[in-house]
Protein backbone atom coordinates (compact mmCIF):
# COMPACT_ATOMS: atom_id res chain seq x y z
CA UNK A 1 0.00 0.00 0.00
CA UNK A 2 1.51 3.40 -1.24
CA UNK A 3 0.09 6.40 0.56
CA UNK A 4 -1.12 9.08 -2.06
CA UNK A 5 0.18 12.34 -1.88
CA UNK A 6 -2.70 14.90 -1.29
CA UNK A 7 -3.62 16.78 -4.03
CA UNK A 8 -2.28 20.47 -4.26
CA UNK A 9 -4.94 22.83 -3.19
CA UNK A 10 -5.25 23.73 -7.29
CA UNK A 11 -6.32 20.64 -8.02
CA UNK A 12 -8.63 19.64 -4.74
CA UNK A 13 -12.18 19.64 -5.93
CA UNK A 14 -14.48 22.59 -5.12
CA UNK A 15 -15.96 22.03 -1.53
CA UNK A 16 -18.51 23.52 0.18
CA UNK A 17 -17.56 26.99 2.27
CA UNK A 18 -17.57 27.09 5.77
CA UNK A 19 -15.74 27.95 8.72
CA UNK A 20 -12.53 26.59 9.08
CA UNK A 21 -10.37 28.34 11.21
CA UNK A 22 -9.49 26.10 14.53
CA UNK A 23 -11.75 23.18 13.42
CA UNK A 24 -9.02 21.00 13.60
CA UNK A 25 -8.59 20.92 17.32
CA UNK A 26 -8.81 17.48 17.98
CA UNK A 27 -10.16 17.42 21.06
CA UNK A 28 -14.11 17.54 20.50
CA UNK A 29 -15.33 19.73 23.39
CA UNK A 30 -12.31 22.59 23.54
CA UNK A 31 -13.32 22.49 19.38
CA UNK A 32 -16.86 23.45 20.38
CA UNK A 33 -15.76 26.06 22.97
CA UNK A 34 -13.34 27.74 20.78
CA UNK A 35 -15.45 27.61 17.23
CA UNK A 36 -17.91 29.45 19.01
CA UNK A 37 -20.48 26.09 18.60
CA UNK A 38 -21.04 25.86 22.74
CA UNK A 39 -22.69 28.80 24.20
CA UNK A 40 -25.31 29.40 25.95
CA UNK A 41 -28.25 29.80 24.30
CA UNK A 42 -29.04 33.13 22.75
CA UNK A 43 -33.03 33.48 22.92
CA UNK A 44 -33.94 35.08 26.24
CA UNK A 45 -36.89 35.60 27.73
CA UNK A 46 -37.70 39.18 29.36
CA UNK A 47 -39.65 38.74 32.79
CA UNK A 48 -42.80 40.32 31.96
CA UNK A 49 -44.33 39.94 35.01
CA UNK A 50 -41.64 42.02 37.38
CA UNK A 51 -41.71 44.24 34.68
CA UNK A 52 -45.66 45.35 34.83
CA UNK A 53 -45.22 45.49 38.62
CA UNK A 54 -42.60 48.22 38.01
CA UNK A 55 -44.36 50.26 35.61
CA UNK A 56 -47.70 50.14 37.50
CA UNK A 57 -45.40 51.07 41.20
CA UNK A 58 -43.88 54.29 38.80
CA UNK A 59 -47.70 55.23 37.74
CA UNK A 60 -48.94 54.76 40.84
CA UNK A 61 -46.26 57.33 42.43
CA UNK A 62 -46.15 59.85 39.36
CA UNK A 63 -50.34 59.80 39.91
CA UNK A 64 -50.22 60.71 43.49
CA UNK A 65 -47.41 63.22 43.03
CA UNK A 66 -49.79 64.80 39.86
CA UNK A 67 -50.99 68.28 40.00
CA UNK A 68 -53.79 69.22 38.11
CA UNK A 69 -53.29 72.81 38.61
CA UNK A 70 -50.15 72.63 37.10
CA UNK A 71 -46.25 74.54 37.56
CA UNK A 72 -46.72 77.73 39.55
CA UNK A 73 -46.02 81.00 37.23
CA UNK A 74 -42.67 82.07 38.32
CA UNK A 75 -41.48 85.08 36.35
CA UNK A 76 -37.69 84.30 35.08
CA UNK A 77 -36.42 87.82 36.38
CA UNK A 78 -37.73 86.96 39.80
CA UNK A 79 -34.93 85.31 41.92
CA UNK A 80 -36.64 84.06 45.07
CA UNK A 81 -34.90 83.78 48.63
CA UNK A 82 -34.85 80.10 50.15
CA UNK A 83 -36.44 79.56 53.91
CA UNK A 84 -36.80 76.78 56.16
CA UNK A 85 -39.95 77.40 58.19
CA UNK A 86 -42.76 77.40 55.24
CA UNK A 87 -46.22 76.22 54.27
CA UNK A 88 -47.13 74.71 51.06
CA UNK A 89 -48.67 77.12 48.61
CA UNK A 90 -51.89 77.90 48.20
CA UNK A 91 -54.14 79.15 45.45
CA UNK A 92 -54.21 82.87 45.55
CA UNK A 93 -54.14 86.18 43.42
CA UNK A 94 -50.51 86.91 43.04
CA UNK A 95 -48.29 89.47 43.12
CA UNK A 96 -44.81 89.91 41.77
CA UNK A 97 -42.67 92.68 42.23
CA UNK A 98 -39.92 92.51 38.91
CA UNK A 99 -37.54 95.67 38.70
CA UNK A 100 -39.54 98.45 38.69
CA UNK A 101 -42.65 96.56 38.03
CA UNK A 102 -45.81 95.09 39.61
CA UNK A 103 -47.69 92.25 38.26
CA UNK A 104 -50.67 90.45 39.57
CA UNK A 105 -51.46 87.06 38.04
CA UNK A 106 -49.33 88.38 35.41
CA UNK A 107 -50.93 91.66 34.11
CA UNK A 108 -49.23 95.01 35.00
CA UNK A 109 -50.74 96.60 38.17
CA UNK A 110 -48.68 99.90 38.96
CA UNK A 111 -44.63 100.45 39.43
CA UNK A 112 -42.94 100.91 41.89
CA UNK A 113 -40.84 103.68 40.96
CA UNK A 114 -43.10 106.44 42.86
CA UNK A 115 -42.12 105.10 46.11
CA UNK A 116 -38.23 104.78 45.65
CA UNK A 117 -38.64 108.65 44.25
CA UNK A 118 -40.79 109.68 47.03
CA UNK A 119 -38.38 107.24 49.69
CA UNK A 120 -41.40 106.83 51.81
CA UNK A 121 -44.30 103.80 52.73
CA UNK A 122 -47.11 105.20 50.31
CA UNK A 123 -50.06 102.94 48.91
CA UNK A 124 -49.61 102.16 45.28
CA UNK A 125 -53.47 103.12 43.57
CA UNK A 126 -53.34 100.91 40.84
CA UNK A 127 -52.21 97.67 42.48
CA UNK A 128 -55.44 98.70 45.64
CA UNK A 129 -57.91 98.86 42.28
CA UNK A 130 -56.86 95.66 40.79
CA UNK A 131 -57.20 93.74 43.83
CA UNK A 132 -60.13 95.60 45.43
CA UNK A 133 -61.47 94.42 41.76
CA UNK A 134 -60.62 90.87 42.13
CA UNK A 135 -62.19 90.49 44.94
CA UNK A 136 -65.72 92.08 44.41
CA UNK A 137 -65.52 89.61 41.88
CA UNK A 138 -64.86 86.63 43.75
CA UNK A 139 -67.54 87.92 46.24
CA UNK A 140 -69.73 88.30 43.12
CA UNK A 141 -69.14 84.47 42.70
CA UNK A 142 -69.18 82.61 46.04
CA UNK A 143 -71.60 84.97 47.94
CA UNK A 144 -71.90 82.09 50.47
CA UNK A 145 -68.56 81.85 51.47
CA UNK A 146 -66.34 83.65 53.71
CA UNK A 147 -63.46 85.69 51.85
CA UNK A 148 -60.15 84.10 52.68
CA UNK A 149 -58.32 87.38 51.97
CA UNK A 150 -55.08 85.70 51.12
CA UNK A 151 -52.52 87.20 48.86
CA UNK A 152 -49.24 85.77 47.36
CA UNK A 153 -46.25 88.17 46.94
CA UNK A 154 -43.64 87.03 44.53
CA UNK A 155 -40.44 89.47 45.51
CA UNK A 156 -37.27 88.93 44.20
CA UNK A 157 -34.22 88.70 47.00
CA UNK A 158 -32.95 92.09 46.12
CA UNK A 159 -35.84 94.18 46.56
CA UNK A 160 -35.99 96.90 49.07
CA UNK A 161 -37.56 96.72 52.00
CA UNK A 162 -39.75 99.88 51.38
CA UNK A 163 -41.08 98.09 48.32
CA UNK A 164 -42.14 95.28 50.08
CA UNK A 165 -43.96 97.02 52.92
CA UNK A 166 -45.80 99.29 50.61
CA UNK A 167 -47.15 96.49 48.36
CA UNK A 168 -47.93 94.61 51.84
CA UNK A 169 -50.03 97.43 53.05
CA UNK A 170 -51.52 98.31 49.81
CA UNK A 171 -52.76 94.59 49.91
CA UNK A 172 -54.27 94.55 53.32
CA UNK A 173 -56.06 98.09 52.62
CA UNK A 174 -57.50 96.36 49.52
CA UNK A 175 -58.88 94.11 51.79
CA UNK A 176 -55.87 90.83 51.79
CA UNK A 177 -54.43 90.69 55.24
CA UNK A 178 -53.41 87.25 54.81
CA UNK A 179 -50.47 88.16 53.17
CA UNK A 180 -47.96 85.25 52.25
CA UNK A 181 -44.40 85.45 50.70
CA UNK A 182 -43.32 82.77 48.09
CA UNK A 183 -40.22 81.22 48.57
CA UNK A 184 -38.15 78.37 48.11
CA UNK A 185 -37.89 75.17 50.29
CA UNK A 186 -34.76 75.05 52.35
CA UNK A 187 -34.29 71.38 53.74
CA UNK A 188 -34.30 71.37 57.31
CA UNK A 189 -31.36 70.04 59.37
CA UNK A 190 -32.48 66.19 59.58
CA UNK A 191 -34.23 66.11 56.51
CA UNK A 192 -33.32 64.99 53.05
CA UNK A 193 -33.76 66.24 49.64
CA UNK A 194 -35.11 69.83 49.39
CA UNK A 195 -34.27 72.85 47.35
CA UNK B 1 -47.61 34.79 27.51
CA UNK B 2 -50.07 35.35 30.79
CA UNK B 3 -53.68 33.86 30.05
CA UNK B 4 -56.54 32.53 32.14
CA UNK B 5 -56.47 28.61 32.01
CA UNK B 6 -60.08 27.50 33.51
CA UNK B 7 -59.40 24.01 32.67
CA UNK B 8 -61.75 21.83 30.85
CA UNK B 9 -63.92 23.33 27.87
CA UNK B 10 -63.81 20.50 25.37
CA UNK B 11 -67.16 20.07 24.96
CA UNK B 12 -68.38 23.74 25.29
CA UNK B 13 -69.03 25.86 22.70
CA UNK B 14 -66.70 28.81 23.23
CA UNK B 15 -63.31 28.48 24.61
CA UNK B 16 -63.08 29.96 28.09
CA UNK B 17 -59.25 30.44 28.17
CA UNK B 18 -57.90 33.65 27.32
CA UNK B 19 -54.84 35.95 26.92
CA UNK B 20 -54.01 38.59 28.52
CA UNK B 21 -52.58 41.17 25.52
CA UNK B 22 -49.74 41.97 27.50
CA UNK B 23 -47.68 43.98 24.86
CA UNK B 24 -50.52 46.43 24.34
CA UNK B 25 -51.16 47.01 28.29
CA UNK B 26 -47.31 47.83 28.74
CA UNK B 27 -47.22 49.88 25.48
CA UNK B 28 -50.37 52.15 27.41
CA UNK B 29 -48.43 51.92 30.98
CA UNK B 30 -45.04 52.97 29.22
CA UNK B 31 -47.30 56.14 27.72
CA UNK B 32 -48.98 56.72 30.42
CA UNK B 33 -45.74 56.92 32.65
CA UNK B 34 -44.29 59.24 29.81
CA UNK B 35 -47.44 61.71 30.06
CA UNK B 36 -46.65 61.80 33.77
CA UNK B 37 -43.35 62.56 33.86
CA UNK B 38 -43.90 65.19 31.49
CA UNK B 39 -46.50 67.31 33.45
CA UNK B 40 -44.65 66.04 36.81
CA UNK B 41 -44.65 69.18 39.23
CA UNK B 42 -40.98 69.00 40.32
CA UNK B 43 -40.90 72.80 41.67
CA UNK B 44 -40.49 73.11 45.75
CA UNK B 45 -42.02 76.54 45.84
CA UNK B 46 -43.59 77.22 49.27
CA UNK B 47 -44.79 80.45 51.03
CA UNK B 48 -44.02 82.14 54.75
CA UNK B 49 -46.86 83.65 56.19
CA UNK B 50 -47.58 87.25 57.69
CA UNK B 51 -50.36 88.95 58.98
CA UNK B 52 -51.47 92.51 58.42
CA UNK B 53 -53.26 93.24 61.34
CA UNK B 54 -55.98 94.81 59.82
CA UNK B 55 -59.35 95.39 61.42
CA UNK B 56 -62.09 93.41 60.11
CA UNK B 57 -65.53 94.01 58.44
CA UNK B 58 -68.01 96.12 61.12
CA UNK B 59 -69.84 93.63 62.84
CA UNK B 60 -73.53 93.67 64.47
CA UNK B 61 -72.29 93.01 67.78
CA UNK B 62 -70.27 95.14 70.11
CA UNK B 63 -66.30 94.57 70.21
CA UNK B 64 -65.06 92.30 72.72
CA UNK B 65 -62.68 94.30 75.36
CA UNK B 66 -58.69 93.50 73.66
CA UNK B 67 -56.69 92.95 76.81
CA UNK B 68 -53.38 94.03 76.32
CA UNK B 69 -50.81 91.31 75.60
CA UNK B 70 -47.38 90.91 75.52
CA UNK B 71 -45.89 91.41 71.84
CA UNK B 72 -42.13 90.20 70.85
CA UNK B 73 -40.77 93.66 68.48
CA UNK B 74 -37.28 92.56 66.33
CA UNK B 75 -35.68 95.50 65.43
CA UNK B 76 -33.35 94.37 63.36
CA UNK B 77 -31.96 98.20 61.78
CA UNK B 78 -28.64 97.49 63.50
CA UNK B 79 -25.47 96.66 61.47
CA UNK B 80 -24.34 94.28 64.20
CA UNK B 81 -27.27 92.87 66.44
CA UNK B 82 -30.95 92.35 66.84
CA UNK B 83 -32.63 93.65 69.52
CA UNK B 84 -35.79 91.59 70.92
CA UNK B 85 -37.89 93.85 72.82
CA UNK B 86 -40.73 92.12 74.91
CA UNK B 87 -43.64 95.09 75.12
CA UNK B 88 -47.00 95.20 76.90
CA UNK B 89 -48.82 98.16 75.01
CA UNK B 90 -45.76 100.84 74.84
CA UNK B 91 -44.71 99.47 77.93
CA UNK B 92 -41.41 97.78 77.59
CA UNK B 93 -40.58 95.06 79.84
CA UNK B 94 -38.06 93.40 78.55
CA UNK B 95 -34.79 94.02 75.82
CA UNK B 96 -32.21 91.58 75.00
CA UNK B 97 -29.27 91.87 72.38
CA UNK B 98 -28.30 89.28 70.07
CA UNK B 99 -25.47 88.65 68.08
CA UNK B 100 -25.82 89.38 64.09
CA UNK B 101 -24.00 86.19 62.60
CA UNK B 102 -25.36 84.72 59.54
CA UNK B 103 -24.32 81.65 58.38
CA UNK B 104 -25.02 80.76 54.73
CA UNK B 105 -26.90 78.27 53.71
CA UNK B 106 -26.69 75.93 50.32
CA UNK B 107 -25.31 77.78 46.66
CA UNK B 108 -27.63 80.92 45.83
CA UNK B 109 -26.44 83.04 48.55
CA UNK B 110 -29.08 82.90 51.25
CA UNK B 111 -27.95 82.83 55.19
CA UNK B 112 -30.08 82.18 57.80
CA UNK B 113 -29.63 83.51 61.65
CA UNK B 114 -29.49 80.28 64.46
CA UNK B 115 -28.59 82.35 66.90
CA UNK B 116 -31.70 84.22 66.86
CA UNK B 117 -33.55 80.96 65.96
CA UNK B 118 -32.63 80.06 69.17
CA UNK B 119 -33.10 83.18 71.52
CA UNK B 120 -36.34 83.75 69.71
CA UNK B 121 -36.75 80.52 70.98
CA UNK B 122 -36.01 80.23 74.78
CA UNK B 123 -37.79 83.53 74.99
CA UNK B 124 -41.07 81.76 73.37
CA UNK B 125 -40.46 79.37 76.11
CA UNK B 126 -39.83 81.53 78.85
CA UNK B 127 -42.60 84.66 78.23
CA UNK B 128 -44.96 83.28 75.12
CA UNK B 129 -48.37 83.63 76.14
CA UNK B 130 -50.05 81.01 73.60
CA UNK B 131 -48.41 77.70 74.63
CA UNK B 132 -51.43 75.29 74.89
CA UNK B 133 -52.71 73.03 72.09
CA UNK B 134 -56.18 74.34 72.69
CA UNK B 135 -55.55 77.56 72.73
CA UNK B 136 -56.36 79.23 68.64
CA UNK B 137 -54.85 82.29 69.44
CA UNK B 138 -50.78 83.18 67.91
CA UNK B 139 -47.98 84.99 70.06
CA UNK B 140 -47.58 88.12 68.32
CA UNK B 141 -44.03 89.08 66.53
CA UNK B 142 -43.28 92.67 65.43
CA UNK B 143 -40.70 93.05 62.44
CA UNK B 144 -39.16 96.28 62.36
CA UNK B 145 -36.98 96.97 59.53
CA UNK B 146 -34.49 100.08 57.45
CA UNK B 147 -36.12 100.71 54.18
CA UNK B 148 -32.95 99.77 52.54
CA UNK B 149 -33.67 96.68 54.07
CA UNK B 150 -33.12 93.84 51.32
CA UNK B 151 -36.19 91.33 51.25
CA UNK B 152 -34.11 88.50 51.51
CA UNK B 153 -32.41 89.76 54.77
CA UNK B 154 -36.22 90.35 55.93
CA UNK B 155 -36.93 86.38 55.09
CA UNK B 156 -33.86 84.99 56.85
CA UNK B 157 -35.20 87.03 60.05
CA UNK B 158 -38.99 85.84 59.70
CA UNK B 159 -37.87 82.14 58.89
CA UNK B 160 -35.91 82.92 62.77
CA UNK B 161 -38.64 83.98 63.90
CA UNK B 162 -40.95 80.94 62.98
CA UNK B 163 -38.92 78.66 64.27
CA UNK B 164 -40.39 77.96 67.59
CA UNK B 165 -43.12 75.63 67.00
CA UNK B 166 -46.21 74.51 68.95
CA UNK B 167 -48.75 72.05 68.99
CA UNK B 168 -52.21 73.18 67.53
CA UNK B 169 -55.57 71.24 67.50
CA UNK B 170 -56.93 71.12 64.41
CA UNK B 171 -60.20 69.49 64.97
CA UNK B 172 -59.33 66.05 66.35
CA UNK B 173 -56.01 66.02 65.02
CA UNK B 174 -52.75 67.84 66.80
CA UNK B 175 -50.25 69.70 64.31
CA UNK B 176 -47.61 71.47 64.93
CA UNK B 177 -47.28 75.24 64.03
CA UNK B 178 -45.00 78.08 64.12
CA UNK B 179 -45.61 80.03 67.87
CA UNK B 180 -45.53 83.16 66.72
CA UNK B 181 -47.62 85.26 64.09
CA UNK B 182 -45.78 87.68 62.42
CA UNK B 183 -46.27 91.37 60.99
CA UNK B 184 -44.47 94.30 59.79
CA UNK B 185 -43.86 97.61 61.92
CA UNK B 186 -45.34 100.63 59.65
CA UNK B 187 -43.14 103.49 61.27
Amino acid sequence: MSAEKPLSRFHQPISVPGRRLLHHVPLKFVRKKVAGGGGRALNQEIPLIPFIDFLLCIVLFLLASFSASGELPIDKNVKLPNAENVIDMTEAPMVAITGTQILVDGNPAGSTRAIEDSNRLQRIDELFNVLKNKRELWKQLNPTKEFPGVVILQVDRNVQALVVKSVFQTAAFAGYPNVSFMVGRLAKPGEGGGH
Amino acid sequence: MAGIDVGGGHGGKRATNHEIPLIPFIDFLLCLVAFLLVTAVWSQMARINADARVPGPPKDEPPEEVKKEKQLHVEMRGDRKFQLIWKEGNTVINTIDVDKKPVPVGEQGDYKYPDLAKKIEEEWKANGQHRAASDTKLDQAVLHTDNSTKFSDIIAVIDAIYSPHRDFNVGVKTEKVPAFNVTFSVN
